[in-house]
């Protein structure tokens, strides 16, 4: 949708700037719950959830709306991450038994396993590195994850290095258990 | 050229920008970074696909569709204070906007319309978030106008803040060693706020949450509450942070002190007692039953001035400070703790990174 346009042709209703958001933002919001949550419905909640609060509190025509509404999404899904810790561990114990039955059982075990510890990690590190690395996998660009947690692009690479080193320890350290 | 940081060998990896000048010779002759790079490079790979997740499938009408049907009563919300809106403006209207919420509740539930309502002590009401946005919430019930705009003014001196706030400037007696000495002031003029009751507005504002408005009481229609806060004076000790876009209050870096003296806020109203735009305004559609009951725990609203306090982000306790009744905030971690008094119609707060019983002691010996 070609914003620019459409505003010089008509004056835009707060409902309308929040719908062209909307349409504009949403999939990447989704995305970046997705990428934390590894849940595609619970990914949609939280973008609900996003979006509601940001109509709640803010102008569709802030300038500062995706970036906003990128930091919410990977708050809000770390969040619920931290939240679900209790589930997970009852949801692993499940998939114990559920891999035993699988065609290649150690090999489906290691990668659930290995998806599991990286979950769990992820909800133990500092919000900051968490957020950058959970915005940056799901495709945004460094100034984009810049801008989103009010950063210089430089420390975006230090946020994401502190995240993926001990994103990485951890697992190799769950794994060798 | 000394050796690149982990933070730009990270960049280098996937980002094309940071590819380039200085930094990418020095990466080709130093064996050491490339060292470091090939195991950064390594663990970012190996994280993304441990993190690889099937696309969830975007169906945007239908989510917008959602959204739009969803019950503002039944919308959940992530934890984040309102009051603290991305800006760029400096932290001390953040705390001013503080002081025009706490005049707003205590307006709200002040009691006596006869009188000039100005409390002489404080107690806390404990909050969700959601009640903190039902109060904003609150134009959809009438208009809101300024008819004396706050004026927000940094100062760079004690003197200048008086001059344009019209009161003396608070001073720390005892400031702790590990405080900074750099003090940026604030000074806020005094500020009026109306509020008018607007029954059309109301009735549209329930409405459109699927609920009744409830009865409408004689003469609410129109009557108005006119809220005066301030003057106000804020001492910020060291470094100045703005909050980023999308702050929220787990990322919020408060100050290592700050300071505040303002001028107990004061409510009247027209057509209609305090208290029945009080009991109108808690009939409404999105106040939580949990407000309600803290609002109507509270025994004597017309002399207590309440600090709304998120449920989740503090615990509070009476105090005595300057021999008066005052609300301690935080804990001693040091991580966030304030106090909260008032005296001879003058509230003051003590806030910042430090520990309660430095607040306190602080609190004391402000003179």
């Amino acid at each position: 949708m070609n914003l620019g346009a459409r505003s010089m042709s008509t004056v835009r209703s707060d409902d309308e700037a929040f719908e062209d958001l909307f349409t504009a933002e949403y999939a990447r919001v989704v995305g970046i719950a997705n990428r934390v949550l590894a849940d595609s419905h619970e990914a949609e909640d939280v973008a609900q959830e996003v979006f509601i609060d940001f109509h709640r509190l803010h102008s569709a025509t802030a300038q500062y709306a995706p970036a906003w509404l990128h930091r919410a999404a990977a708050h809000a899904s770390l969040n619920r991450l931290r939240g679900a810790r209790r589930r997970q561990k009852r949801e692993v114990a499940q998939a114990l038994e559920e891999g035993e039955r699988t065609l290649d059982p150690q090999k489906q075990l290691e990668v659930d396993e290995d998806r599991r510890h990286v979950r769990a990690a992820l909800s133990r590190l500092a919000p900051k590195p968490a957020a950058a690395l959970a915005m940056r996998a799901s495709g945004l660009s460094y100034a984009e994850v810049a801008q989103a947690l009010g950063v210089g692009i430089g420390q975006v690479g230090t946020l994401l290095r502190r995240a993926e080193a001990a994103l990485r320890k951890e697992v190799t350290r769950g794994t060798s258990n | 050229m000394a050796h690149l940081t982990d933070g730009t060998l990270r960049r280098m990896v996937d980002d094309p920008d940071a590819r380039a000048g200085d930094d990418a010779a020095h990466l080709e002759g130093c064996t050491e970074c490339r060292g470091r790079f090939e195991g950064i490079s390594d663990d970012a790979h190996s994280v993304a696909s441990l993190l690889a997740v099937p696309e969830a499938p975007v169906e945007v009408a239908r989510a917008f569709d959602r959204l739009r049907s969803t019950p503002a009563s039944r919308q959940r919300s992530v934890l984040r204070l309102p009051l603290m809106r991305p800006s760029s403006r400096p932290v001390v209207l953040a705390f001013a906007a503080v002081i025009a919420g706490v005049a707003l509740v205590a307006g709200v539930v002040a009691r006596d319309y006869s009188l000039n309502y100005t409390p002489n002590t404080v107690t806390t009401v404990p909050v969700t978030v959601a009640d903190m946005q039902a109060l904003s919430q609150l134009s959809n019930y009438g208009d809101v106008t300024w008819t004396r705009q706050p004026q927000l003014q940094a100062a760079t001196s004690a003197s200048d803040a008086e001059a344009l706030a019209g009161m003396t400037a608070p001073t720390v007696s005892n400031l702790p060693s590990t405080i900074s000495t750099n003090i940026t002031y604030g000074a806020m003029t005094q500020a009026e706020a109306v509020f008018t009751f607007s029954a059309a507005k109301a009735q549209a504002a329930a409405a459109a949450q699927g609920k009744a408005l409830p009865a409408l009481p004689a003469g609410m229609d129109g009557a108005t509450l006119t809220i005066k806060v301030g003057p106000a004076i804020g001492e910020i000790y060291g470094d100045l942070q703005k909050p980023a876009a999308g702050s929220d209050i787990s990322q919020m870096t408060l100050p290592q002190l700050v300071v505040v003296k303002s001028s107990a806020p004061s409510a009247t109203s027209t057509q209609v007692t305090v208290k029945q735009i009080e009991d109108y305004v808690l009939a409404q559609p999105g106040i939580t039953p949990e407000l309600k009951a803290a609002l109507n725990a509270i025994g004597d609203p017309s002399t207590t001035l309440l600090i709304p306090i998120p449920v989740q982000y503090a615990t509070s306790k009476d105090v005595t400070v300057q021999g008066v009744k005052g609300v301690a905030l935080g804990d001693n971690t040091g991580v966030g703790a304030g106090v909260i008094w008032v005296k001879n119609g003058v509230v003051y707060a003590v806030a910042g990174s430090i520990k309660q019983d430095d607040a306190i002691t602080i609190a004391n010996n402000l003179k």
